[in-house]
This record gives structure tokens, C-alpha cells and sequence, in this order.
């Protein structure tokens, strides 16, 4: 009882008797989810504003006579004329591994009942991107486990790879794929106890979506194991603007300590166009001045600032930005997609009728670029699918004109039929990404001929089979294609040895 | 509709100028602003009035200090906070004292946006968030 009144009065001994100076407003109007203020004379711009009953506010409208405020958390209990006070800080969201595994609201603030979190550190959300001196080029790759990707368009650490789409075209899936390879690389890696190895930490933001979708790739990512390696930012739909507004901020100040304390991250933004009719909505309460299709004029700013803060640094970390970008009718030429496709480092296009046509992921191999190119693969990758982009290339091109006739010359018949193939082997299911060393393998034995004799439409079954016998049977060449990254003429010969003896054993 | 508004505040500011004088409300400014308007009566004059108000309100608030006490103040004390916010504004700073017994014990003086406390009131709420 006695210890309990000492540290009371320690506490209030403590306390300054000092008078505080406070700067004040009052509410003028309030309206979804954005105050207008009278008042806060010292207010700095996007600094946080107190509001009563705990709620927070961002100054984001700095006027003559009024400041505009979007206010995080519940608005039910505000109303006119409720006085406000400056905090004289900047937005802050707790970092660190403390948050691996956990779901959390565009404050940080816990959003899966698993209790509090134990952070020590903050980082302001809104943040300047690291400089130019401060960068390295981007030449480690990160693999995503999709065979169509890691061979024809690679992404490295510290790239800005766009994945745009109609919706409904495995968007997500692509991204869900991405974070649960990172998971399966992390385990692998850190069991082999090599003191080189760098874990991917994952970062997923999503942003406007259905609390049931979120609560879909939370599941899906537990039952891959991956939750442990990932901290998932949720701002769903029914969320207020302004905390769709904040998250992916709020994700890329998490993914920065990992990258600033020398670690690798990764963050999905799911999806950036929900992000910019979120920042639409707030701007026109705001009533700030509308461009083309009603956005402000600093929507491509709003972008920009955001994917700059993805880089690889200098003796520290990176991070990988994947933000995700949906497409009305495949139109990659309208307003928000055209400035996030200028802003990164390449997209993977993903095409309706491929993906109807049960090519999945549907990857359209001719929209798709990575602008870090081949310097973001492994050299083994670069030996056994340096070439595949340009035959898959040809493939559609021939294919277009082998409609209009029947009669092929053998060398056309064959470039048909090996494009055939390729787009088969390229078909992957939902949540189960392929190791490095087994797309080799596999891309090994299509470069050598051995899916040539098997009919094209079982070639799906038959990679299946031979991704099988490599992983049961052939687990230390697939150790030594992982550690020496390159294949040479032993391990060439390896392979080969390897391919044929699964031939003998398969039966279409 | 936003063409309006923003006429309105332009016309309230342009009045708010003319009641200035030396950086104070001159009470006569005030007196022919209100007989011009009554005299004129512009377009949407209630609203213009309104916003009129709220900027002389505002410049008010910012030559006054509201102190706010739970208990008596006396006028040497009332004397040394005028000066006080005299100085530190730069402006001639008046003061007028309110009783509020929900400060427990201290003061509460008002400037302007400025609220500088020193009651036990809050010290209690910011124990209360502490502990």
C-alpha cells in the first residue's frame, strides 16, 4: 500500500509545476473524417493535432484563417466547437521485429485481439526518401517463386516493380506468392546457420479492401508459415480516407527501420489506385483544387514520395516495393496507372483473357518489363532462361499468324510447339511458389528438349512430376544449384544425368 | 456557390482591414464598418457580417488575456501577468479574470490560441495519462 502512494507521489514530484503552454483551436466543421479548425496559429504542416476523446488529427490544409485537419481513429464523438491542441509532432508508428506476425491499423496500433505491442522505437510516417549518395545500385535478386517472373522479369532488392491488372487477375495472389517464398528462402536460410544469409521481412499493406479478403491473406499466409516473417497493415474499407490515406506511409516507415538497421524488406501496397481515390476524397472535402478526373493536382507526388522511399542502401538494407495497381478493362493508359507505371522500376501485366484462358499467373510476357533486367538474376536463371523471353515473344507472334494458315515449315512448327510448352511450364498454382534451384531444374530440362516429346496440354502435369522427383530424389544437386548459383559443365552434366533419369522413370 | 464564399471572405477581410488601426480594433472603425453595411447592404451581408465577426473576435482574443482561477487572484498578480504578455507579444495585452472552479487550485490564462496552465487540474489529468 505504502510503495504504491510513494510512486505516486514520486510521479507527482516529478510533474513540473511550470506552466504549459498549449496551442488551441476549435472544431469550425467537421465532415468524413476531415475538420475544419479555427484557431492553431502555431500548428507545422502534417504535424499531429490532438482531438478529445483520444482521436488524432493530421494538419494537412494550412489556410489563412482556417487549418484543415483529416482525423484518424473514431469522429463519432466530435462536433462543432470542441477545442483541439497542437502536439508539436509529426506522425509516428511503432517499428521493429516486435511487429513481425502481427496485424495493425495505419497508426500501428494492434488489429488482431493478440495484445499489445512490445516496440521500443518510432519512426515519423511521412519521411524524406533516401538520397542519391546514399543509394547503391539494385543487383541482389528477390526471388518471388513464380517461374514466368523470376526467368523473364526479375526483380532485385530495393526495385519498384509495379503489378497491374484488371481485377480479379491474381493481383494479390502474385504478392501473397512473393511474401510466402521470402518466408520459405528466411527458413531455409537461417537453418543453414550461413552467417552471410539476409532475411526478406515482408510488409503487406492493404489498403481500401474487404476486411474478408484481409482476413483470407492473413489465413493464407499463417498456413504457409509466413506470418512469422510478415507485418500486415490493414486499412479496409471501412476504415475513414484518412487512415487509407496514411497506411502505406505508415507500412513504408516499418519496412525503413528494417532496411536503415541493415536488413531486407519487402511491402506490397494493395492497391495504390484505392489509395488515390482515398486521398481524392480528402482533397475534394478539403476542398483543394481538382485536375483531371477529379484528383489534386500533387496525386502523382502523393505516388512518387512513397515508392522513392523503396531503395537499396549503401551498407545498410533495402527495400522492395511491389505496389499493386487495378485496371478498368486492361486500360494501362489511364491516369493513375500511367503515373505509377512512370514512377517504378517495371510492371507485370496481368491479362484477362490469359487468365481465362487458365493461364495462371497471367503474365502478359510482351507488357511486362523489369528495367533492372538481367543484373537482378542469379547466373544459373541468366544460362537456362536467358532466351525464353524472346521465344515466348515469337511464339505469339507466329501463333497470330499461324491462324490464318495451315501449311507450317518444320522450323515455324517447332518454335510453335516449344512456345506451347513454355507457356504450359509456366503455369503455377496459388500460393505455392517454386525454390530457385528447382525453376533451373526445370527450365534445364525444357531447354534441353526433355518436355519436347510429351504432349503439350500434360506438360503441366509432367513439370509437376519432375518438381516432385528433384525435391524426393535429387535434394543435394538442387543444394548445389542453390549455393553455387551458376551452372557449370559438372552440374550441367549433373542435370542432364538427373533429367534423364527421371525420363526413364515417367510415363505420360 | 464557392464563387460566394469566397467573395464573402474577401469582403470581411477587406473590413477587418479597415478596422485596424496601428494593429488594434479601433472601436469607431468598427462603428462606420456596421454603418456602411447597413447603409450598402452588399450581397449576402448576414454572412459577410458572421465572418466579419469571427476575424475581430479573433484579433481581440489576441490583445486579451482571459485568466481563468479556483481561488482569488489579486491585482498585483493580474498586474504582473499583463506585463508579462505584454512583453512577450509585443502587443498591448489587457487582462480580465474568470472564477472556474474545475482548476482545483492555479490558473489558466488565455491568449489569443495560446493557453498557458498551471492548475492542479491538469497536472492531475497528465498524472492520470503517466501513471
Amino acid at each position: 500500500m505504502s510503495t504504491v502512494l510513494e510512486q505516486i507521489e514520486q510521479q507527482i514530484a516529478k510533474l513540473s509545476t511550470k506552466a504549459v503552454k498549449k496551442n488551441t483551436g476549435n472544431i469550425r466543421t467537421i465532415a468524413d473524417g476531415v475538420a475544419k479548425i479555427d484557431g492553431l496559429s502555431d500548428v507545422m504542416y502534417n504535424e499531429m493535432v490532438a482531438f478529445p476523446g483520444g482521436a488524432i488529427g493530421i494538419a494537412l490544409n494550412l489556410e489563412e484563417s482556417e487549418v484543415g485537419c483529416v482525423i484518424l481513429g473514431d469522429v463519432s464523438q466530435l462536433k462543432e466547437g470542441d477545442e483541439v491542441q497542437t502536439t508539436g509532432k509529426l506522425l509516428s508508428v511503432p517499428v521493429g521485429k516486435a511487429l513481425l506476425g502481427r496485424v495493425v491499423d495505419a497508426l500501428g496500433n494492434p488489429a488482431d485481439g493478440k495484445g499489445p505491442i512490445d516496440s521500443k522505437e518510432t519512426y515519423p510516417v511521412e519521411r524524406i526518401a533516401p538520397g542519391i549518395m546514399a543509394r547503391k545500385s539494385v543487383n541482389q535478386p528477390l526471388f518471388t517463386g513464380i517461374m514466368a517472373i523470376d526467368s523473364m522479369i526479375p526483380i532485385g532488392r530495393g526495385q519498384r516493380e509495379l503489378i497491374i491488372g484488371d481485377r480479379g487477375t491474381g493481383k494479390t495472389t502474385i504478392a501473397i506468392d512473393t511474401i510466402i517464398n521470402q518466408a520459405k528462402i528466411n527458413k531455409v536460410g537461417l537453418a543453414s546457420g550461413d552467417a552471410k544469409f539476409r532475411p526478406v521481412y515482408s510488409i503487406y499493406v492493404a489498403i481500401g479492401q474487404k476486411s474478408s479478403n484481409v482476413v483470407r491473406t492473413v489465413a493464407a499466409l499463417e498456413a504457409a508459415g509466413a506470418l512469422e516473417f510478415t507485418v500486415i497493415v490493414a486499412a479496409t474499407a471501412a476504415d475513414n480516407p484518412a487512415n487509407q490515406y496514411i497506411a502505406p506511409y505508415s507500412g513504408a516507415a516499418i519496412g525503413e527501420w528494417f532496411m536503415e538497421n541493415g536488413m531486407d524488406a519487402l511491402i506490397v501496397y494493395d492497391d495504390l489506385s484505392k489509395h488515390a481515390v482515398a486521398y481524392r476524397q480528402i482533397s475534394l472535402i478539403l476542398k483543394r483544387p481538382s485536375g483531371r478526373e477529379a484528383y489534386p493536382g500533387d496525386v502523382f507526388y502523393l505516388h512518387s514520395r512513397l515508392l522513392e522511399r523503396a531503395a537499396r542502401l549503401d551498407g545498410k538494407g533495402s527495400l522492395t516495393a511491389l505496389p499493386i495497381i487495378e485496371t478498368l478493362a486492361g486500360d494501362v493508359s489511364a491516369y493513375i496507372p500511367t503515373n505509377v507505371i512512370s514512377i517504378t522500376d517495371g510492371q507485370i501485366f496481368l491479362e484477362t483473357d490469359l487468365f481465362n484462358q487458365g493461364i495462371r499467373p497471367a503474365v502478359s510476357v510482351g507488357l511486362s518489363v523489369s528495367r533492372v533486367g538481367s543484373s537482378a538474376q542469379i547466373k544459373a536463371t541468366k544460362q537456362v532462361g536467358g532466351k525464353l523471353k524472346g521465344e515466348l515473344a515469337q511464339f505469339r507472334e507466329l501463333a497470330a499468324f499461324a491462324q490464318f494458315g495451315s501449311d507450317l515449315d518444320a522450323k515455324t512448327k517447332a518454335q510453335l510447339d516449344r512456345g506451347a510448352r513454355i507457356v504450359e511450364l509456366f503455369k503455377q498454382p496459388a500460393f505455392s511458389p517454386s525454390p530457385i534451384e528447382l525453376q533451373v531444374s526445370v527450365l534445364f530440362a525444357m531447354q534441353k528438349g526433355f518436355f519436347d516429346p510429351i504432349d503439350a496440354k500434360k506438360v503441366v502435369v509432367a513439370a509437376a512430376n519432375m518438381k516432385n522427383f528433384f525435391t524426393t530424389r535429387k535434394d543435394a544437386l538442387l543444394t548445389e544449384i542453390r549455393t553455387k548459383a551458376a551452372l557449370d559443365k559438372d552440374l550441367e552434366a549433373k542435370l542432364q544425368a538427373a533429367c534423364d533419369e527421371w525420363k526413364s522413370g515417367y510415363t505420360a | 456557390m464557392a464563387a460566394a464564399a469566397k467573395q464573402i471572405q474577401l469582403l470581411a477581410r477587406q473590413l477587418f482591414k479597415l478596422s485596424v488601426v496601428d494593429g488594434v480594433v479601433s472601436p469607431d472603425r468598427v462603428a462606420g464598418v456596421l454603418q456602411y453595411i447597413e447603409k450598402s447592404a452588399p450581397a449576402h451581408s448576414v454572412l459577410a457580417l458572421k465572418a466579419y465577426r469571427r476575424l475581430i473576435a479573433t484579433e481581440l482574443a489576441k490583445c486579451e488575456a482571459l485568466v481563468e482561477h479556483a481561488g482569488a487572484v489579486t491585482a498585483p498578480a493580474l498586474g504582473a501577468i499583463a506585463t508579462s504578455m505584454t512583453k512577450k507579444y509585443g502587443r498591448t495585452i489587457t487582462t480580465t479574470t474568470r472564477a472556474n472552479p474545475k482548476l482545483l487550485a492555479g490558473l489558466r490564462v488565455r491568449v489569443g490560441d495560446d493557453i498557458y496552465e498551471s492548475s492542479v487540474s491538469s497536472q492531475l489529468a497528465t498524472l492520470s495519462v503517466s501513471v
